[in-house]
């Protein structure tokens, strides 16, 4: 043990704090990578017997439109239109928003309320560089959360009869990766600017609820379609990528507002006390 | 304050930490009303008070972990506020309170301090764990307190640095560690570093320090060395001794420096006296020679209580109660 520590030590030396985050969190990454995994086994092997059937179609043109609308099933007998509706635009979206979420509350502001922020920040490391090795610790592990999303699909495309366009199909994890990052980068600025994790989880969930309800009231009516412009969820999905490809320049935004939110926490983080 | 500034320019020069005028706010509320003192090179330089007093946020101010509100801090000549990192590793730190909940090693967890700090010397980090006694393959948040509280001092002590901030250092050690870490403290001492360290148990200061600071309610009452504060402290004071009367008695001993006379009564031949003194000792000696003494107990001065008359007469109460000091007899 004692004779790697030296090179342990020199390798840990370029982005200290972006390795012990990935390290920290290796669980917690490998736990949710388990769960949207089985997600995507359970729904999408599915669709041939479900999603592609007359008896499905019968079905969702008996429900009210409304509900179909918000639920986003309007396309749920293709199979892009079902990989959509059922991983990408819920139970995907929901888990990925919650991993990143609370990645994002805990990050700075979880962490002062441990305690463990202040013997962190009396080294010889500045604000800015702890907020901003620690977000992009939080990208990595979405981005790593989305490949095996994106490749679990793909390897399915096949068996499970989805037809779904590969391009396509990166173009959806790619959105569904940034908005998952926006909810995350949300509950990091808040915690940075409260120093309370709950603060951050609220605001980083009222981001992806409130996208998605306005997203889906929106849907309801030509005279509420204004709210859709107020929706992260619609400007990723309303044109269901998984479908028709992704808006590259949405999918720019997401990410873009993302690391603005991240570099305000730094801000943030840098004016006040820390831990009081 | 303890220094003149403009007399001592030379002597100011070699002051590891200067602190003048500190004030810091928490919203309405003042916890520091404009404190100041100066820690020489390699001086151990201890702060006292009662929780809630002062000493952590005076820490926390040192490090840039929270700003003051008002004031100057020079930590190696420089304002932990702009030097920033630069400054940081040249301190090490250890939290009043300690929270190590992360599922590694100690060994990682000191491998990502060493990272984050000045250079530590191969094998260094495994040394002062040695003295400890404590395991740095065992998962940190397995540790029970006292062990946490080894592994904060080694991320504090490993990377040798030139001024040690301890909060409470010796919370939670058992008495032989806490003997290991003052064994520590006099070598770091003689390497040229400095220590500021903080306790509100007195008796834990008194031998590790060289200089006390009291501090009562954001305000440091007094700046003395051990020395000072124990002479100004009372010992209580029994004597017995016989063909005197107790009127004789007292007359005997009014006149000496220091010295309050409680109690005086007479058990057939014997005359009994209890008394505190505070001061030199010798002239009370003096006096009492050229008596006939059947006994006589002189209490090793109680720091804690002269102490805590200095925090206020509230407190005073509860410490004479509990006792604390030693018994000398002589």
């Amino acid at each position: 043990m004692t004779h790697s520590a030296p090179a342990a030590l020199e390798l840990s030396k370029t982005l200290p704090l972006f390795r012990r985050a990935l390290l920290d969190h290796w669980r917690s990454t490998a736990a949710w990578a388990v769960g949207l995994s089985a997600a995507i086994l359970l729904y999408l092997p599915l669709f041939p017997s479900l999603g592609n059937s007359a008896e499905m179609q019968n079905m969702i043109n008996a429900l009210p439109p409304e509900m179909t609308r918000a639920l986003n099933y309007d396309q749920i007998a293709s199979g892009p239109g079902y990989t959509q509706a059922t991983i990408f635009g819920l139970i995907g979206f929901l888990l990925m928003t919650i991993a990143s979420v609370s990645w994002g509350a805990s990050a700075v502001a979880g962490d002062e309320e441990s305690g463990q922020l202040e013997l962190t920040l009396a080294h010889a490391v500045n604000r800015a560089q702890v907020v901003l090795e620690r977000a992009l610790a939080i990208g990595v592990r979405i981005v790593l959360l989305s490949a095996v999303v994106f490749g679990l699909v793909w390897l399915l495309i096949g068996p499970a009869q989805l037809g779904i366009d590969t391009g396509n199909l990166f173009g959806a994890s790619v959105l569904f990766a940034g908005l998952a990052l926006l909810s995350g980068m949300t509950a990091l600025f808040a915690g940075a600017v409260s120093g309370r994790k709950i603060y951050g989880t609220a605001a980083g969930a009222a981001v992806a609820v409130l996208g998605y309800v306005l997203n889906a009231i929106g849907r309801q009516s030509p005279d509420l379609e204004w709210l859709l412009n107020l929706s992260p969820y619609h400007w990723a999905y309303g044109n269901s990528p998984v479908t028709n490809g992704a808006d590259w320049g949405v999918a720019f935004w997401l990410w873009a507002i993302s690391a603005a939110l991240a570099g305000l926490s730094a801000v943030a983080l840098h004016r006040r006390d820390v831990g009081i | 304050m303890l220094w003149v500034q403009g007399k001592k320019g030379a002597c100011a020069m070699s002051q590891v930490i200067e602190v003048d005028g500190l004030r810091k706010s928490f919203g309405r509320r003042e916890v520091l009303h404009g404190i100041g003192f100066g820690v020489e090179r390699g001086e151990v330089f201890g702060v006292i008070g009662p929780n809630g007093a002062g000493k952590t946020t005076t820490m926390r101010c040192l490090l840039d972990i929270i700003r003051p509100t008002s004031g100057s801090i020079r930590i190696l000549g420089q304002d932990p506020g702009v030097a920033g990192p630069k400054l940081r590793r040249r301190i090490g730190y250890l939290p009043g309170e300690l929270f190590l909940e992360q599922r590694i090693t100690g060994r990682r967890l000191l491998a990502h301090y060493a990272a984050i700090s000045g250079t530590v010397r191969p094998g260094r980090a495994d040394e002062l764990a040695e003295r400890f006694n404590l395991d740095l393959d065992r998962h940190t948040r397995k540790l029970s307190k006292g062990n946490k509280q080894k592994l904060g001092l080694v991320q504090a002590f490993m990377h040798d640095p030139e001024v040690l901030i301890l909060d409470e250092p010796t919370s939670g050690l058992d008495p032989l560690i806490q003997q290991e870490f003052r064994s520590l403290l006099s070598e770091v001492q003689r390497n040229g570093q400095t220590v500021f360290l903080s306790s509100h148990v007195l008796s834990e200061v008194q031998q590790a320090a060289d200089r006390v600071a009291i501090l009562r309610d954001g305000d440091i009452v007094r700046i003395a060395s051990v020395a000072n504060l124990r002479e100004g402290a009372h010992r209580q004071i029994r004597i017995s001794v016989t063909g005197v009367s107790p009127a004789e008695l007292e007359v005997l001993l009014r006149d000496v420096p220091g010295l309050q006379t409680n109690h005086v009564h007479a058990t057939g031949t014997l005359t009994d006296v209890s008394a505190t003194h505070e001061g030199a000792i010798q002239p009370l000696i003096r006096a009492l020679a050229p008596l006939q003494l059947a006994d006589l107990v002189i209490e090793e001065p109680d720091l804690e209580e002269s102490v805590l008359t200095l925090y206020g007469s509230a407190t005073k109460h509860l410490a004479v109660d509990s006792g604390a000091g030693g018994r000398t007899q002589r």
